[in-house]
């Protein structure tokens, strides 16, 4: 400790390059701290959007092929399955010019509550969501961001179907980080038969299944069903489900992941590179100390504490303004429009990235000084003074 | 204090071979203040980093202050220069970030002393070469000369009982190098230091007890200086 004084004011001997070092390591550090937060943040999104015993049922060629409509009383009627709905595409928008901006699904009204009783709404609401045909339910976000509340009255135009439907919002589902909007088929079935349209079939059904342990025979009882149909189907748990969603955006979080590792290498090249000028210009010094009797441990120790400490507080700092630009930009979409950030609150600096931040913060410092502490401990005294002097 | 016998260091610069030092035998008492003198490349230097504990002979015995180098480790040498051994560099070699008081503590730093302890040895050492109003200024902030009082107070400041100083008074204008060679005289006089330095100033001579004149890294003549033959040897 008693050699802190020195490391610091070294470390103060030309003001300007440490602070752009700094200022390199700590921006990198705080990039780094914020991809950190996208798996944990991807995995988080899945698990707020998905239930254990609540699963898909899709065509297997892909979610944008639909399935026959009669499946739907198929998979009711397979053992273990306590409730399931189908759910359909509507592709509603407010105003056709600004596209769609939440999503919207036409869906059977009867077993609603058992598919979804994670929806946290009073029986009341899906009693009321039963009873009137043009009925909606509409998650709290798409109520926030769309300034509507419980007894608007709102019409969506479908980019999908050639009709446009007005519905009476009956009740606001609590859950945040999703901004969607359900509506009953009959509803949409019947302004599609005015319209000339036949419609008998679904984009998926949803299911809840009574027994968690069973999930994976039911599903495998469902696709057994559907197995020689023209619609074959695949059946995965919600979570999956989500999880194959968001697999090409991980794949993206991986390659950002790759790139933070090698922008981070490059720091420690950038970093070394400082080091290693500031260590040449004291050679001179370095053989005075060495001179006066200070061992090669003693100055190789004292140079990797300036690369260290320059590192561990830059790192600090970045890891701390990502953490706190993070809660800040949290807070300040909160205040400006509740759970507008949405799936964006999922991504947060935790302390275990924190202390990941300042480990591989000290860790790029005693790298990138300790080849340029090295040779200059090593340097005979003799022979550096014959040269610098 | 100092023994040398037949002492020789070679160097190698490409193919050539330097010899720095051939044979060289030296012996100095306690207490004495010696100039080694000689042109360029006459091994003075090299024979200053011998007898200091910086570089080895590559044969020939080197003791100082009863103590054979020749056997020591690397961080037994380094031991050595801490407790024994005070330099005094033609650059002063002062570290520019730190104050004159803090640079004249550097050393202790290797020593179990508090740091208030530390700090009253160095202002003591600031002291005793005149410049004890100067301890929060910077190098920069002093003349060549003070910088210079400021570095021997730094190779006083352990009581090491060897100083030695490589062109002391190089850098500095007449009226400065008088005082310091000057106080360098008072260091062995008043306070027991034997003082070796390095010099082409002639000026150095009626300063010191002993002057060696090397040539080639042979050395040719020793030989009183003024102050021995001032009486000024107390």
């Amino acid at each position: 400790m008693k050699y802190l004084p020195l490391v610091i004011r070294n470390l103060g001997r030309n003001k300007i390059r440490s602070l752009l070092t700094g200022f390199a390591i700590a921006i990198s550090i705080a990039l780094v701290c914020i991809l950190r937060t996208m798996p944990a943040g991807l995995d988080n999104i899945i698990a707020r959007a998905s239930g254990t015993t609540r699963i898909s049922t899709h065509n297997e060629a892909g979610i944008v092929y639909s399935l026959p409509y009669a499946y739907l009383a198929k998979v009711r009627a397979v053992p273990g399955v306590s409730a399931a709905i189908s759910w359909n595409w509507f592709g509603g928008a407010v105003d056709v010019t600004k596209g769609v901006e939440f999503a919207n699904f036409a869906v059977d009204p009867d077993q609603l509550a058992q598919v979804y009783p994670d929806w946290n709404l009073p029986q009341s609401a899906f009693d009321d969501f039963a009873k009137y045909r043009n009925a909606a339910l509409v998650n709290q976000a798409t109520l926030d961001q769309q300034k509507w509340k419980v007894g608007d009255e709102v019409t969506l135009t479908s980019t999908v179907f050639p009709v446009s439907l007005t519905f009476k919002i009956v009740g606001a589902i609590p859950q945040q980080g999703n901004t969607t909007f359900y509506f009953q088929r009959e509803y949409l079935a019947q302004a599609l038969q005015d319209a000339g349209v036949n419609f008998d079939t679904t984009g998926m059904i949803w299911s809840r299944v009574d027994d968690p342990g069973r999930v994976g025979a039911v599903m495998a009882q469902i696709d057994e069903l559907f197995h020689n149909s023209d619609a074959v189907t695949t059946s995965e748990t919600e979570s999956s489900f989500v999880g194959n969603f968001f697999s090409s955006i991980k794949q993206i979080v991986a390659i950002i992941q790759i790139v933070a590792g090698v922008v981070t290498l490059c720091i420690v090249f950038i970093a070394a590179n400082t080091a290693s000028m500031s260590i040449r210009e004291r050679v001179g010094e370095i053989a005075i100390l060495k001179a006066m009797g200070f061992r090669k441990q003693t100055i190789f120790a004292t140079l990797l504490a300036e690369a260290g400490l320059l590192a561990l507080v830059a790192g600090a700092a970045g890891a701390l303004v990502a953490w706190g630009g993070l809660e800040l930009l949290h807070s300040k979409f909160n205040a400006a429009q509740p759970g507008g950030m949405g799936a964006l609150t999922s991504f947060v600096v935790s302390g275990t990235i924190l202390v990941q931040a300042i480990f591989v913060s000290f860790f790029i410092g005693i790298l990138s000084g300790w080849i340029p502490a090295l040779g200059a401990s090593r340097r005979s005294v003799a022979q550096t003074l014959r040269e610098v002097f | 204090m100092i023994d040398l016998v037949n002492v020789s260091r070679l160097y190698h610069r490409g193919a050539d071979e330097i010899h720095a030092l051939e044979r060289v035998s030296l012996h100095v008492e306690r207490q004495r203040f010696v100039a080694l003198m000689g042109p360029s490349g006459s091994g003075k230097s090299t024979l200053l980093n011998v007898l200091a504990g910086l570089d080895r002979p590559d044969s020939g015995d080197v003791t100082v202050a009863n103590q054979r180098l020749n056997d020591l480790s690397e961080d037994e040498l380094a031991a050595f220069r801490a407790h024994t051994v005070g330099f005094v560099f033609q650059f002063f070699n002062l570290i520019p970030v730190l104050s004159a008081v803090e640079n004249v503590e550097l050393p202790l730093l290797l020593t179990n002393l508090s740091r208030a302890e530390r700090r009253q040895r160095a202002e003591t050492a600031l002291r005793v070469v005149g410049l004890a109003d100067r301890g929060s200024h910077r190098p920069r902030e002093l003349s060549g000369g003070e910088q210079q009082r400021v570095a021997i107070a730094r190779s006083i400041v352990t009581d090491a009982e060897l100083i030695v100083a490589d062109e002391p008074t190089g850098d500095l204008d007449a009226k400065n190098a008088e005082e310091i060679l000057s106080l360098l005289q008072t260091l062995r006089r008043d306070f027991g230091k034997t003082v070796v330095i390095v010099t082409h100033d002639p000026r150095a001579e009626k300063w010191v007890d002993e002057v060696i004149h090397l040539d080639k890294g042979v050395l040719l003549e020793t030989r009183p200086g003024g102050a021995a033959r001032a009486g000024v040897a107390g």
